[in-house]
């Protein structure tokens, strides 16, 4: 509707409202900054990345901490890393060329061991399925494959250093047996394959395709069939905030309309309500498992907690602050008391109390996350909780993304239908009007609020 | 006034307006107010808005109330609909002692007070349905009053789709929906646009020539005062005293060029001293440095 105008408008003016368009391209844009930023961290090998992501990995002598495929190191400790194997290869090399190495049976079982090395190696480039990965016979083959160079590497590539050392260990390997015999394996020591690994950004901040992933397999796919699938987990976070917020509702509404209307009970209420809203909802969590017992029935009280004292002083205020001239007005029509409540105070306060019960709605979910995790750990956030204890952050990134999206799509709904439950208020005759908006003019007819001004007659 | 012009005295009437005061002054007496008072407790002590306020005001009678700023006048009207509790006297509503809000003594406010969420033809039913009324009589009785304050065209719009003017006679119409023994009228024009206003006042007096009801006016515009009332109560300000109750000697019916009759000039001449006693045209010289060259004179 600007872009008619001939001169272009600024796109950055004081106070003035952008275009339609412009509006468009700007909300875009906010949320599709803070992805560019995490793509742009994820996929540029030279930003940030301070760990090495292990394609494979060794054993060292008399050192505890085993590293495996997959683990990360630290950039500054990877080097340490290498050199620590790189001399007890130098020390095996030695030992054979002047012969003081030792040998022996423990040798042929430690060979064993250190033959699987290659199993992350042939299961990355697909010489090896994850199941064969575990068989030597198979590995014994690989090992063969890759020294005489028959494997082309798909995936990982082994360094120079590493196909140095393949080929030496296979010379040994292969003098001895052709094919895997555990009894037929050299019993001098074998040299390690020297770690190698990629730079990696910490296992907190998964790559945006690796969530996705993983996202789409969590919420696809039954893992486990004694545990509920993320379907299930959603609707019982749902429910569970339903049912607090509607129950906060049921009582915080009538009791906040009444503190806002007589001074009677706002003093009677209020101060206590305002010191309980002072004590975190959280630190009553053991005390309500120990009156609720376990399932549902302490987590909706913790939302109530949460929600409903709040409730009440915001709903007072509002009350209050309902211009005290339409109550005089309507006095001085006749309406007295219960008439005054009805009819004047309850359809006045509305609209704001609609707003009101939507911030607090919002406030709800934080109450949930707190309220999954006390008992029972249940719903969306012990599915949270598990998978980042194990560092499954890739699994927990898509599940937080959901309660915001859910949190987010309401409000927004909510936000748009507010001008079709209160036609009359000014917001409503704008005409501004989002997706969902037009979606719900389209829906509900309101020709009836239109009509008069458009010079028709009503009668 | 200079010159051979003379004004006559406010109290000069011609016969026929003579004749037609006599004649509202054996009407039954509507409104008594009987030594009524209000005093405000404030931390500095106590403030006396109102004292020893007397007057009765007769069936159909259109009074002003007028006054400095701060003389209680709004704060009466409020007492006398209930709104406010006096702290000394009474007044009686034909004869009977009357306490609080009801539904006898209707009250049009300056910031309009229409219920956003009602249309204007369920605004206008209001008093009617609180009132343990309802259906079609009801109805149709609100769009009479409706259509008499001109609005039937706008009877299922909403408040917020109305301009100043059109809301204050919706409020009108929804005061006198209720049938009340006395309407009081609290600056009702006051925010309105100078066009608007004068609009305003002609409508008023039509409705009031074509309805049975008494009005109470509030206002601090003297010409307003003079145009509509027959009567125009004076208070003066710490403490709110009546000053004087003077009767308009302007005849009836009356019309936008009679603001500058004789009898109209005269009242408000009198208005004028009695509420802005000690009145210089500027109140003082202000130390204005000159800024612009000497030639370049606006007068």
């Amino acid at each position: 509707m600007s872009d008619t105008r001939t001169a272009p408008r600024p796109w950055f003016s004081i106070r003035k409202e952008l275009g339609q368009r412009r509006r468009l391209i700007l909300t875009a844009a906010s949320f599709l900054m803070p992805v560019a930023v995490w793509m742009l961290v994820s996929y540029c090998p030279f930003i940030w990345h301070p760990d090495v992501k292990l394609q494979f990995s060794a054993d060292r002598e008399n050192v505890t901490t085993v590293f495996s495929a997959g683990d990360h190191v630290s950039k500054e400790y990877f080097p340490q890393f290498l050199a620590d194997v790189r001399a007890e290869n130098t020390a095996v090399l030695k030992g054979r060329e002047d012969g003081s190495g030792e040998s022996g049976s423990r040798y042929r079982r430690a060979n064993q061991k250190l033959m699987r090395q290659m199993a992350p190696v042939a299961v990355a480039n697909g010489w090896l399925t994850y199941d064969q990965a575990a068989d030597d016979v198979s590995i014994y083959k690989v090992w063969k494959g890759v020294a005489d160079g028959t494997l082309k590497p798909n995936g990982i590539t082994l360094s120079s250093e590493n196909l140095a050392i393949v080929r030496r260990n296979w010379a040994l390997m292969s003098a001895l047996s052709p094919e895997f015999d555990a009894r037929k394996l050299p019993e001098v020591p074998l040299e390690k394959l020297v770690p190698q690994g990629v730079p990696a950004n910490p296992v907190y901040l998964p790559a945006p395709h690796e969530v996705i992933e993983q996202g789409y397999k969590d919420f696809t796919k039954v893992t486990d069939p004694d545990k509920p699938t993320m379907g299930q987990r959603f609707k019982q976070s749902v429910y569970i905030i339903l049912a607090g917020f509607f129950l906060s509702c049921l009582i915080g509404i009538p009791l906040g309309v009444m503190c806002g209307t007589f001074d009677f009970f706002s003093k009677l209420f209020e101060p206590f309500v305002d010191f309980f809203r002072y004590m975190p909802a959280p630190v009553f969590s053991t005390l309500l498992v120990a009156v609720f017992l376990a399932h549902d029935a302490p987590k909706i009280a913790l939302v109530f907690v949460g929600t409903f004292f709040q409730m009440v002083l915001i709903v007072a205020n509002t009350t209050r602050q309902l211009d005290v001239s339409l109550l005089e007005a309507a006095q001085t029509l006749g309406a007295k008391h219960f008439t005054l409540i009805r009819r004047v105070i309850l359809p006045g306060i509305t609209p704001n109390l609609y707003n009101d019960l939507r911030i607090l709605l919002g406030w709800s979910w934080t109450w949930l996350v707190i309220a999954e995790l006390i008992g029972v750990k249940s719903g969306l956030t012990e599915f949270i909780e598990t998978q980042g204890r194990w560092r499954n952050f890739e699994s927990v990134y898509p599940v937080i993304i959901l309660i915001g999206i859910t949190g987010f799509t309401t409000d927004q709904i909510l936000s748009a239908m507010r001008r079709y439950f209160f036609p009359w208020t000014p917001e409503a005759s704008e005409k501004k009007r989002g997706p969902i908006g037009r979606f719900f003019h389209w829906l509900l007819d309101t020709s009836v609020y239109d009509k008069p001004l458009k010079g028709k007659t009503s009668r | 006034m200079s010159g051979d012009f003379v004004l006559p005295s406010y109290l000069d009437q011609s016969d026929a307006v003579s004749e037609r005061f006599a004649r509202i002054s054996q009407r039954p007496v509507k409104l008594e107010v009987q030594g009524l008072g209000k005093t405000f407790q404030s931390t500095d002590g106590e403030l006396n808005a109102l004292k020893d306020i007397n007057f009765k005001v007769h069936r159909r009678e259109f009074v002003s109330v007028i006054g400095p700023s701060g003389c209680g006048k709004s704060t009466l009207i409020r007492i006398l609909a209930g709104l406010d509790h006096p702290t000394a006297g009474r007044f009686l509503l034909e004869g009977k002692e009357v306490h609080g809000p009801g539904p006898d003594r209707g009250m049009v406010f300056q910031s309009y007070t229409l219920f956003p969420w009602l249309t204007v033809k369920k605004n206008v039913m209001f008093g009617l349905e609180v009132g343990g009324r309802s259906g079609t009589m009801v109805e149709s009785e609100a769009m009479q009053w409706i259509d008499l304050v001109g609005l039937g065209r706008f009877a299922n719009a909403y408040p917020s789709q109305l301009s100043g003017g059109m809301k204050q006679r919706v409020a009108i119409a929804r005061a006198l929906a209720n049938q009340p023994q006395i309407l009081f009228m609290d600056e009702p024009f006051g925010a309105l646009d100078a066009q608007t206003r004068s609009q305003m006042q002609a409508y008023l007096l039509q409705i009031w020539r074509n309805v049975d009801v008494t009005i109470m006016f509030v206002t601090h515009d003297l010409d307003e005062a003079i145009y509509l009332s027959d009567r125009i109560l004076v208070l003066k300000a710490h403490p709110g005293e009546v000053q004087e109750f003077i009767e308009v000697s302007v005849p009836r019916p009356r019309v936008p060029d009679q603001f500058i009759s004789p009898e109209f000039l005269a009242t408000k001449k009198r208005l004028e001293e009695l509420i802005h006693p000690k009145r210089s045209a500027v109140a003082e010289e202000l130390p204005v440095i000159r800024m612009t060259s000497v030639e370049d004179t606006v007068d």
